[in-house]
């Protein structure tokens, strides 16, 4: 790998250290809040979970948050379905030295559903809020509003203080950023003057008087429509109430993602692609002032040792396991290569942790555990 | 396996105008975008390669530059057939639509223009839409023989390709409405549009991948095409056999470090062609489409030397299974 390939990767910004690398083990004793990020199809979810069991062995009692867990994961965490799993489920049999584990998944729209019930003080203002269309489809889909009902639960689970470290699985890649960034844009979005504008107390669209905002709604009401005007008013309006508090927990989480005990995991794979995701990604969290703790990189393919001679085998059973064994070993050998990239940018300031591909999917309890076995031991140095 | 059977006829490829191709991040979506580019200009085609999440590697990848925003000539193949590429940043495919429908000038210089970009990113799946609306327009033009949509990765792709759907169900009047019916017109329509699916013959990205069939059938009445399985070890019945029993059969000593590396890779090759075969066979059962094997690359980085070999794999028949 020559410098100006990492320069590439953006490697630059990373230097000097800030940190010295801490085992896997010290960083789970000792952090409040841990976060995993990583291009996706890595094993992302599957090593959150292993490494909140691994914490829970530690004697720590661990909260496990998942976005989109694969189904059979999800079952083995007892969080299967959405609906009842809002709060979050202890799960049975983990946990040595008086730790403890539980999971929950993270559900955008019952989290928003619950914070204008729960904040709005006369029922039937938030019955027509929870019916609005506008309000309706910016819960169930938009992109935003996950990442923004992230933080509220987050904010939620993290202030009941009835675990000593929540494992924050994040989607992949550049949502992780926008996951991350949530709690400061949502700030931004609450001081925005049209929105300011928006929610005062002109009674409908017809009286907003700023100008700015009387242009935005023309837009909208071009683009899609009079009723969607009057609905959008409608909501911001509604959330006049709230934002107050929405704004305060932001910034409080947005706080809380920069403090030292908050620790991010960083999951990726040999493949050049993610690895050049994930370079993309350390920057872009190193920059936001995050602290990036460790790198696990998963899915390696093993390395057979070298083989000498046989050369002259071209028929028959022994041909197959020569040719086979060529093309692993090239594999693996070209995964070491790509994999260099990862340990420069963990310099000494990262423990990386590196997992062999595993024979099966993960989807029970005890595959888990032996990983969380494996990331300790690994993490050690 | 060795259920190889009848060679799916490679012209699935180039049925229609638009061919979306999506799947799970980490199954190599991309890549099999890019190498069905390539196998479709080697037929002589004019294709245009879209890149939705604008992954400017795929440009060197074809032997270009890196993708940006503008039609790019990546590649002439043979006497016709040219790929050609580019991204379509939802930004700008929003201030086209905005400039197309005459809101312009003095308007997005007021303060409104800042919230512009807060309307798209806030009604959700417009900015998907404004993207599919603006692929709707190259076809449209005749921007080329077929259009390869690269679509956002994770676990996106269903929620661009149900942009429209969702939308015509918030949105009731304006011209937010009519394109959303005109998109989702087209992605319903067999002659305009098919979709490709990959996936990795390991459980949970086989999982995923008939989650993913059937949402966006059922959603959007999208056509599928055969679906691609990516990095499959090829078959070599010969790891059945240990490496001591096959070295005697071929009247072979073989040293002990010589039995010692091919036992580690015997015992690996052994378990991944088991799990292979188990996903294969899953597919076949569970989802009635034709499937394409695509064999496993020896190395970490694809490059256009990769590439070319996957290109070759997608229209050799023996890559074919049946459903």
């Amino acid at each position: 790998m020559t410098a100006e390939s990492l320069s590439d990767l953006g490697l630059r910004l990373l230097a000097p250290a800030r940190f010295t690398a801490q085992s896997l083990a010290d960083i789970l004793d000792r952090s409040g809040l841990v976060i995993t990020c990583g291009p996706g199809g890595v094993g992302k979810t599957t090593t959150a979970a292993a490494l909140g069991i691994a914490a829970a062995n530690r004697g720590r009692k661990v909260l496990v948050i998942t976005v989109d867990p694969a189904r059979r994961l999800a079952d083995a965490l007892g969080i299967k379905d959405g609906g009842k799993s809002y709060e979050p489920h202890r799960v049975r049999g983990i946990g040595e030295n008086g730790g403890s584990f539980s999971a929950v998944m993270l559900d955008a729209e019952a989290t928003f559903d619950r914070m204008i019930i729960e904040r709005t003080d006369d029922p039937a203002k938030s019955a027509r809020i929870l019916s609005n269309r506008v309000y309706r489809s910016i819960a169930g889909s938009l992109a935003g509003a996950q990442d923004y009902m992230a933080i509220e639960r987050l904010h939620q689970l993290h202030s009941s203080n009835r675990y000593d470290l929540l494992v924050v699985d994040t989607p992949p890649s550049r949502d992780a950023i926008d996951l991350l960034e949530a709690p400061d844009r949502l700030v931004r979005f609450l001081g925005h003057p049209i929105y300011r504008a928006l929610t005062m107390s002109q009674r409908s669209f017809a009286r907003v008087t700023n100008a700015g905002t009387s242009a935005f709604l023309w837009i909208v009401r071009k683009l899609a429509g009079p009723a969607l005007v009057e609905d959008t008013v409608e909501f911001f309006r509604s959330l006049a109430g709230i934002e107050d508090g929405m704004r305060q927990r932001a910034s409080e989480v947005a706080a809380l993602f920069r403090q030292t005990d908050t620790a991010l995991v960083m999951v990726s794979s040999p493949r050049a692609e993610a690895v050049s995701e994930s370079a993309f990604l350390a920057n872009a969290v190193v920059e936001r002032g995050l602290c990036l703790r460790a790198i696990v990189v998963n899915m390696i393919h093993p390395l057979p040792p070298e083989l000498d001679g046989l050369d002259e085998v071209v028929a028959g059973s022994l041909a197959d396991h020569v040719d086979f064994h060529r093309q692993l070993r090239e594999l693996a050998l070209s995964e070491r290569h790509e994999m260099i990239a990862l340990t420069t940018i963990a310099g000494d300031a990262m423990t990386v942790i590196e997992i062999p591909l595993l024979e099966v999917d993960v989807h029970d309890l005890d595959q888990l555990t032996n990983i969380a076995v494996r990331l300790i031991t690994l993490g050690s140095s | 396996m060795g259920l190889y059977a009848l060679g799916v006829n490679e012209a699935w490829m180039t049925r229609a105008r638009v061919l979306v191709v999506a799947g799970k991040g980490g199954v190599g979506s991309s890549t099999v975008a890019a190498a069905l580019s390539l196998a479709m200009a080697r037929r002589g085609a004019d294709v245009l390669l879209i890149s939705v999440d604008g992954r400017p590697g795929l440009g060197p990848l074809l032997g270009g530059e890196p993708l940006d925003d503008r039609d790019q000539l990546l590649k002439k193949v043979g006497r016709k057939g040219r790929i050609r590429g580019r991204t379509i940043p939802p930004r700008q495919a929003f201030a086209d639509y905005l400039d197309m429908k005459g809101i312009g000038g003095v308007l997005r210089r007021t303060a409104a223009a800042a919230s512009l970009d807060t309307i798209a990113a806030s009604t959700p799946g417009l900015e998907h839409l404004l993207v599919l609306g603006k692929i709707k327009e190259l076809v449209r033009e005749g921007a080329a023989d077929v259009i390869v949509v690269d679509t956002p990765p994770a676990g996106h792709a269903a929620a661009f390709l149900r942009s429209a759907t969702a939308l015509q169900e918030i949105v009731s009047s304006g011209p937010v409405r009519t394109q959303a019916d005109e998109v989702a017109a087209m992605l319903g329509d067999r002659t305009q549009c098919q979709a490709t699916l990959v996936t990795l013959p390991e459980e949970t990205p086989v999982s995923e991948v008939i989650e993913l069939a059937y949402d966006i059938e059922h959603h959007v009445g999208i056509t599928l095409t055969p679906l691609i399985v990516n990095g499959c070890w090829p078959e070599r019945s010969g790891l059945a056999v240990s490496p001591r029993i096959a070295a005697r059969d071929a009247d072979i000593k073989l040293t002990a470090s010589q039995l010692r590396a091919l036992d580690v890779s015997a015992r690996f090759g052994r378990s991944r062609q088991r799990l292979t075969a188990t996903q294969l066979e899953r597919l076949a059962r569970e989802l009635p489409l034709p499937i394409i094997t695509l064999p496993r690359l020896t190395t970490a980085r694809v490059g256009p030397l990769e590439l070319a070999e996957l290109a070759d794999a997608l229209v050799d028949e023996r890559s074919s299974m049946a459903s």
